[in-house]
């Protein structure tokens, strides 16, 4: 009875509580859209840096971490590709040749990574094929062709069929002059990663260094879901002691970082909003307490301990805030599914994500433990909202607030 | 063994810049079944007097024994207690919870009592009837007379079977026949359930009607009469 008398006097007067009920509506959708948004952008940097090149986990020599050196290469591929092959959720792997060098066009030159891999293994792992703009993906069979990224081609004033020179050490140090010509460009959601990254088949980049065995520095693999990311992480770095094995998290601290702070920020947000409403609660209960004084003193009166006088003003509070929150939470859970599942374009502003390596597409999303933490908000903001309120509810003299003179 | 004692209340209001010494020195005792009307000028002290008696306010002097009890001595907590076993209250208006139908009114402090809920059902519906509102319970407050919600008022009084009904001024709102209904009516439940009501008035024609007649003047007892 308690708790339909204080759902009751929530609706004594609509219009007031109507108008902070929507204002809690409103701040809720308002706060949870944009820290959808938020957290939509933050997967679309992890997912677009995982498929332009990252993978979910890489392996390393130890050393490589350390030093990238020619001579840091991957030992044994065979057991590392023994372990890969054991497990069972594997998407694909590739397996890369990486060389830090120097490539240079007629105009100027610019230090590079560059990358030899096999054409069909990595296209299991990254999504690079999906990203050429101009030329193709290797799919012609001439010695020496290159991939590069458009930035790189704007700065090195080439074009497609133009010539590059890319230089690097062989094992024992000598400088190796290798002449390619570009057959594709392309052009990811990351400028920094199209400015610094060459792409070669890794036959050219042996024959060159002058190798009969292939040097692996890199084992890129991907997985058919993330959520099996850490289980083949654990499982492989067991059985590859020797080596370094680390997901992306570890291999790209500030996307994993940017990532989880999402989350963080969302509730960040949130609060704050809560925390302007939690003004406009306590003010809303204060009149309608202060407009009750009198029937409020008559159940003090009759014997309704302070006790319960103060739960039934905590219960609307509650029921008020709640009813704004689970508005705000529904409304704004429709907006996010929908944008999530239709996308919203921004590539008006393109060029501006481009730098934080986000797509243009963006999918809002908000995971469901949030929706959980954010009740838990509420109701503690309405704990907070009551206290002044249902104090002054509490600490009448009955005497004189049924006083008629 | 007297129901009520008054011992040497007196009760001055510090509040104003002139210290108002709203009871002088009552002596009083009240006995059950009583049927009594407090009357006085307005100003008189009537609603001190049974906002002490009813342990609403502490007097600044004095002792007031109820059924045994020193009330003045009692802790906030247990008095409310007390309160809400011992005493019934009808004020002069306003008395009921305006989203709450006759019945939940009347309900309402059975709840505080913890009584169980189909009793609380049963017994409500029994006092409704008995005062006169059996075909209004699932009104609200706001759709009945004054008369009527001082019935309802009366009703929830008893509903938590006090050891007596305080009301003060209780018709003073009402138009002089819904006063004379209402007045007949608690003469009924004050024989029916043996109920003791202390009420105060300024109204002749409801002075008329009580058995026993206290007079206040400037916070004191004037005169104490039986009437015939
Ligand atoms: N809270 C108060 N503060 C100051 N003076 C008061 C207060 N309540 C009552 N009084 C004064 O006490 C006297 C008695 O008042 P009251 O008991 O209300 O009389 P009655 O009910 O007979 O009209 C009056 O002079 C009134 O002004
Ligand atoms: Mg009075």
């Amino acid at each position: 009875m308690l708790t339909q008398l204080a759902w009751k006097n929530i609706w004594r007067n609509k219009k007031r509580s109507l108008v902070i009920i929507l204002a809690i509506m409103l701040g809720l959708w308002g706060g949870l859209f944009s820290g959808a948004i938020m957290m939509g952008m933050a997967e679309s940097m992890v997912d677009s840096a995982i498929d332009r090149y990252l993978g979910h986990v890489e392996i390393h020599s130890k050393k490589f971490k350390d030093d990238v050196q020619i001579t840091n290469y991957i030992k044994d591929v065979k057991a590392v590709e023994n372990a890969i092959n054991a497990q069972d959720s594997i998407a694909g792997y590739s397996k890369r040749t990486i060389l830090e060098g120097m490539a240079a066009s007629a105009a100027s030159s610019f230090g590079v990574k560059i990358v030899g891999i096999d054409r069909v293994a990595e296209k299991s792992v990254s999504r690079l094929y999906q990203k050429i703009v101009d030329g193709d993906y290797f799919d012609t069979q001439k010695r020496n062709q290159v991939i590069i990224g458009k930035k790189l081609a704007d700065r090195l004033n080439l074009k497609l069929r133009s010539k590059i020179i890319l230089t690097f050490q062989d094992v024992h140090g000598e400088i190796i002059y290798l002449a390619c010509r570009i057959t594709g460009i392309f052009k990811t959601e990351s400028s920094v990663f199209d400015e610094t990254n060459v792409f070669l088949r890794q036959v050219d980049l042996m024959r060159s260094l002058h190798q009969t065995e292939t040097l692996i520095h890199e084992i890129a693999i991907r997985v058919k879901s993330a959520k099996y990311v850490p289980v083949v992480e654990q499982n492989l770095a067991s059985a590859l002691p020797g080596l370094a094995v680390e997901t992306w998290e570890k291999m790209a601290p500030e996307l994993a970082f940017v990532s989880s702070s999402m989350e963080a920020f969302t509730y960040l947000f949130v609060a704050i909003i809560l925390f302007a409403l939690l003004f406009g609660i306590t003010n809303n209960m204060l009149m309608s307490v202060v407009e009750r004084i009198r029937e409020l003193g008559i159940l003090t009166a009759v014997g309704m301990k302070k006790s319960r006088v103060f739960f039934m003003i905590l219960l609307e509070t509650i029921f008020l805030s709640m009813t704004g929150g689970i508005l705000g939470m529904t409304v704004g859970g429709f907006f996010i599914g929908f944008f999530n599942s239709a996308g919203i374009d921004l590539s008006a502003f393109a060029t501006g994500l481009e730098s934080f390596g986000s797509a243009s597409m963006l999918y809002p999303f908000l995971p469901a433990s949030m929706y959980i933490g954010l009740t838990i908000m509420i109701l503690f903001a309405a704990n907070i909202a009551a206290l002044l309120p249902a104090w002054k509810a509490t600490h009448l003299t009955p005497a004189e607030a049924i006083r008629t003179y | 063994m007297a129901l009520i004692e008054l011992k040497d209340i007196s009760k001055t209001y510090n509040t104003t810049a002139v210290p108002v010494n709203a009871l002088k020195d009552i002596n009083i005792t009240f006995e059950k079944q009583e049927f009594t009307a407090i009357v006085g000028p307005s100003g008189s002290g009537k609603t001190t007097m049974l906002n002490i008696l009813g342990g609403l306010d502490k007097p600044t002097n004095g002792t007031v024994i109820i059924d045994n009890n020193d009330i003045t001595k009692m802790k906030p907590g247990n008095l409310v207690d007390f309160r809400l076993n011992k005493i019934g209250f009808v004020f002069q208006a306003y008395n009921l919870i305006p989203v709450l139908t006759a019945l939940e009114n009347v309900e309402f402090i059975m709840l505080l009592q913890k009584v169980s809920k189909k009793e609380r059902r049963e017994q409500a519906e029994n006092l409704l009837q008995d005062v006169g509102l059996g075909d209004r319970m699932d009104n609200r407050p706001s759709q009945l007379s004054g008369g009527q919600q001082q019935r309802v008022a009366v009703a929830r009084a008893l509903a938590s079977k006090p050891a007596f009904v305080l009301a003060d001024e209780p018709t003073a709102n009402l138009d002089s026949k819904s006063a004379e209904s209402l007045l007949d009516m608690m003469e009924e439940m004050n024989k029916k359930h043996n109920m003791t009501f202390i009420f105060s008035t300024h109204d002749a024609r409801v002075i008329k009607r009580a058995r026993r007649v206290v007079t206040l003047e400037d916070g004191m007892v004037k005169e104490d009469k039986i009437n015939k």
